[in-house]
């Protein structure tokens, strides 16, 4: 099945801001990171947290076809 | 009609979004703007870069409004957070909530910009003299790979007056 993957702020500069990716059905958003930080381990050095469809996942969330994941380092904060 | 939740990069305007959260059962609206300090940490700052995730941002701020509505005996809730490059002075962030009384939209307000600060995908990039970093949450920031020390900067200092 097909994703779309989007990326944010560091890792944005590190993996650009959007790809396409195949994965086998029933990948998980946790092990289809794992997969992508063997690939480029520079992202492994960011905490990340994951979105489907825009909504926050934790990392067993398992993937369906067409489904837009978003990968993020820690937002803004400030006090 | 200026919609309640939104991502800009236009210049953030109170009044409109004080007209978004009016209402005749209202008898208090709060105000919250979140602006660009010049110092962060011991760094000069001279401006603020916000890149969001426009869609999840939008529709996180509206949960965020109906959890607020929830805890709270509110009228209307207005935000808006604004993308792109915000210089020392500007406001990044703005917030606006209604209520019949006054503890409940000041005790909302700042809730609501709390909880925006931890969920609401935004992330700014830091732009100061020497550098530029991301910033991540409730700290200055890790420091940044071209960031200069105090010690550094002062001696390029001295250079420099020589």
């Amino acid at each position: 099945m097909r994703v779309h993957l989007r990326f944010f702020a560091v890792l944005r500069e590190q993996a650009g801001a959007r790809a396409e990716r195949t994965v086998p059905a029933g990948t998980t958003v946790g092990a289809l990171w794992r997969e992508l930080v063997a690939e480029r381990p520079a992202l492994g050095a960011v905490k990340v947290r994951f979105a489907v469809n825009q909504t926050y996942v934790e990392p067993g969330h398992r993937l369906a076809d067409g489904d837009e994941v978003a990968v993020f380092p820690p937002v803004s904060g400030g006090r | 009609m200026t919609p309640a939740f939104r991502i800009t990069r236009a210049r953030l305007r109170v009044d409109a979004l004080v007209r978004a959260v009016g209402d005749p059962r209202a008898g208090a609206i709060v105000t919250f703007l979140g602006t660009t300090r010049n110092e962060n940490v011991g760094r000069r700052v001279f401006r603020l870069e916000y890149e969001a995730y426009a869609g999840m941002a939008e529709a996180e701020m509206r949960r965020l409004a109906e959890e607020a509505k929830r805890r709270w005996s509110l009228r209307r809730v207005a935000m808006a957070h604004r993308i792109g490059r915000v210089p020392v002075g500007e406001a990044s962030v703005a917030i606006a909530v209604s209520s019949g009384h006054r503890a409940e939209a000041f005790a909302a307000c700042r809730w609501l910009i709390d909880r925006l600060k931890e969920i609401v995908p935004i992330w700014k990039r830091e732009h100061f003299r020497g550098g530029q970093v991301w910033i991540g949450p409730q700290q200055g920031g890790p420091p940044a790979p071209r960031e200069r020390t105090r010690r550094t900067r002062r001696a390029a200092r001295t250079r420099r007056a020589r």
